[in-house]
């Protein structure tokens, strides 16, 4: 069973029509005539629009699994792909769930357990402090830790109860305004010290592991293309301005940290890079939405991977034997208003045309006259491109987005367009500040 | 505002009046049914080696435009037609928008009223049966014409109430006394445009949901019976069937999902026009499941 929708859900069906697996989607009252219900073998309606009454309706999707024997649930990203209640829902039924253990889903989804766990493996994590008693206190760890710092509320959420501290002079009023707004906000004034990272890039790593302790890496994606809310729009392999040994211990780590927590299926470590320093962020346990970048490079099908580890076949291959070739940059077309503060934009796509052509891949559930439903994410398709050097796949990947046309909403193509226009992209030497700083200040997408 | 529609609806493969009535349940779910014409077994037009088809028609009100309305048809022959393992595979019902309010309409892939109304027995003479407009154009087709569409015997012509049945307030103490006295957990009723679900715990009735809250419930005629959750579908046992009447509550079958029984229940008068799901199969949520008429 494919338990999502959209082009994930298309993208599991091909991946089970290829290994001549038979499918079940699953789809809410919106979605019924949507493209991942066309191209499974059966589709069952699991409840209404929202997400929380469909999507997230583990009963009926349960339910639905059960009546027409199904043997795994494919839980794709978002919704329920990093629910480890669901995850054990599963196995309580005795239905494989498509990911890692349950166990191991809770860990790691905790966004501070998991770094205390990859701390224990022997792997960085931003510098910080424990839990601050006092304004002395504060001051010894800064000391060691070392400027510029962020004080953060331990129970702080949107920037409230944080503090910039660029130097030990500006330390102590921080200290005061921090615990103070803290305690206001969330009746809970305790604050911790981290390292700022400035300009930073996101950089992730791919990682496969089996049910026999095999675990092996697929590179990193430089995913610091990001919108103002973090959101990713545009993401390429391998990470370009990046030294061989930088390279080398980013991996290394994923598969250390991997390795630790005994991981198995598709997975990826998040980390925050400066310079050659890295430090783990997060881990996602579950395929992510730029996986097309890594299966293009090292053509592997990780949805397939991951449907066969899933049902107990070893990996097959070591590290040894995997080489990535070429380079492959993805860009996301959203359907969304990049100068209306990125809007979702539901509607009626009136005309479409995708790219084609040498080097392209376009994963997307739209077609000409698709009603697109305001319930769900904006993405609308993926157009990934590939080439022997960055240089081409930049050229096939601006061409292609001249190719396409989405009528009737509006979408990311222009934006994506500037990105891959702007002088910071081209050369390689973008952080998370490129949108944000560079793109969205310029005016040239309001211009446009 | 709604507008009328008339929806042909023809099938010759398989269980010809299952098919009907899935079809039937389906079309329930684009507007309010209004009327359904008898089943009718018919000749095949053009080539004659081919099974019998059974054609009837129905009438609903319904907010869709004639193209979304076009769409949700062709979306339920695909889905209706599909065969495991493959994916465009033959149609085991056919539905026509035959009518749409007095719109004309002349595109290479829509065409309003539909090209066969004017000539065609097996659309004539159900949708004479529905709309006395179109008798007299049923009268003038010729004798083996008119020989070559029988009508199956079955209770499924109903008359419609046009007066308001009871008050929302009055069907909600209906169902709150039903699940106290009958120790049930839940009870959801659909009707028309409007779903009244009761849930025992406090004060044994926890939610009252109306969608589409327009005054559209007055005029509705034929109910509509749906699914709320997936699982296995099973008749109440003695099975009602089509044509059954029946007054006060009736628990007309029940949804057993992750082994928990769920009743379906109608509180009547009413009669049961179709059973719109097969005892024992798999439903999906908002599947139809009865079409009631109410009232006597």
């Amino acid at each position: 069973m494919i338990a999502n929708r959209g082009e994930i859900a298309l993208r599991i069906n091909r991946a089970c029509q290829e290994l001549g697996v038979a499918t079940v989607a699953i789809f809410s009252e919106a979605d019924r005539d949507s493209m991942h219900v066309r191209q499974a073998d059966e589709a069952f309606c699991v409840g209404p629009g929202p997400a929380a009454r469909s999507y997230l309706n583990i009963p009926n999707i349960i339910s639905t699994a059960l009546i027409t024997q199904c043997d795994a649930i494919h839980p794709g990203y978002g919704f329920l792909a990093e629910n480890a209640r669901f995850a054990e829902i599963c196995g309580d039924h005795g239905l494989t769930f498509i990911g890692p253990k349950p166990s191991v889903i809770a860990l790691m989804g905790d966004k501070a357990t998991a770094k205390r766990v990859v701390r224990e493996a022997g792997v960085a994590t931003t510098p910080g402090s424990d839990i601050l008693a006092s304004v002395e206190q504060a001051e010894d760890a800064a000391a060691s830790i070392g400027y510029p710092l962020l004080l953060k509320a331990t129970a702080g959420g949107g920037g409230r109860g944080m503090r910039v501290v660029n130097d030990a002079s500006e330390l102590a009023r921080a200290y005061a305004g921090a615990t103070a707004e803290a305690e206001a906000s969330f009746k809970d004034g305790r604050v911790y010290l981290e390292r700022l990272i400035r300009e930073p890039r996101h950089i992730e790593v791919q990682v496969l592991g089996d049910e026999f302790g095999n675990i092996v890496h697929l590179g990193e994606r430089d995913c610091s293309v990001q919108k103002p809310a973090h959101q990713k729009i545009v993401e390429e392999t391998p990470a370009p301005n990046l030294s061989a040994l930088a390279r080398g211990a980013l991996h290394e780590m994923a598969l250390q940290a991997s390795r630790f927590v005994g991981y198995t299926n598709a997975g990826t470590l998040e980390f925050l890079v400066a310079g050659d320093a890295a430090y783990f962020m997060e881990m996602n346990t579950r395929i992510q939405v730029e996986h097309p970048v890594t299966e293009m490079v090292y053509n592997i099908d990780l949805v397939k991977e991951q449907i066969r580890i899933a049902a107990g076949e070893p990996l097959g291959y070591s590290q040894s034997d995997l080489a990535a070739r070429g380079h492959a940059i993805e860009c996301r077309i959203n359907a969304e208003d990049p100068r209306n503060n990125f809007a979702p934009a539901a509607g009626t796509v009136s005309k479409l045309v995708f790219p084609g052509g040498p080097g392209i891949r376009v994963d997307t559930h739209l077609y000409a006259g698709a009603t697109i439903p305001p319930y769900y994410d904006s993405m609308i398709a993926k157009i990934v491109a590939f080439g022997d050097t960055r240089e081409v796949a930049i050229a096939r990947m601006e061409r292609a987005l001249r190719e396409t046309l989405v009528e009737g909403v509006h979408t990311t193509i222009e934006l994506c367009l500037e990105i891959l226009a702007s002088p910071a992209f081209r050369s390689g030497r973008y952080d998370v500040e490129l949108i944000p700083a560079r793109i969205l200040t310029n005016g040239e997408v309001g211009a446009r | 505002m709604a507008k009328a529609a008339y929806i042909g609806i023809g099938s010759n493969l398989g269980d010809r009046t299952a098919n009907a009535e899935r079809a039937l349940g389906e079309i329930a779910s684009l507007g309010s049914v209004k009327r359904v014409s008898s089943f009718y077994r018919t000749a095949p037009w053009g080539n004659p080696d081919q099974p019998s088809y059974l054609n009837a028609v129905v009438a609903i009100e319904t907010t869709l435009s004639p193209r979304t309305l076009l769409e949700r048809l062709r979306s339920i022959e695909e889905r209706m037609g599909r065969v495991r393992g493959e994916r465009w595979g033959p149609r085991t019902i056919d539905l026509d928008l035959l009518l749409y309010d007095d719109l004309e309409l002349d595109e290479p892939d829509l065409r309003i009223p539909h090209p066969y109304l004017r000539e065609r027995a097996f659309v004539l003479v159900p949708l004479a049966e529905v709309d006395g407009r179109f008798e007299t154009l049923r009268d003038a087709l010729t004798e083996s014409e008119l020989a070559g569409v029988v009508r199956i015997e079955r209770e499924s012509v109903t008359e419609m109430p046009d007066q308001r049945i009871t008050s929302v307030t009055e069907r909600i103490a209906v169902l709150a006394r039903f699940l106290s006295e009958n120790d049930v957990a839940r009870v959801r009723v659909e009707r028309g445009d409007e779903a009244i679900e009761v849930t025992a715990g406090g004060r044994g009735l926890s939610s009252l949901r109306s969608r589409e809250a327009t005054a559209e419930s007055a005029s509705a005629r034929v109910d509509t019976i749906k699914a709320d959750l997936v699982g296995i579908f099973h008749l109440s046992r003695p099975a009602p069937s089509d044509g059954d009447a029946f007054d006060g509550d009736r628990e007309l079958g029940y949804i057993e999902a992750l082994g928990i029984r769920t009743p379906v229940h109608s509180i009547g008068p009413g009669r049961i026009v179709a059973v719109a799901a097969t005892d024992g199969a798999a439903v999906e949520y908002g599947q139809a499941l009865f079409l009631i008429s109410r009232g006597r």
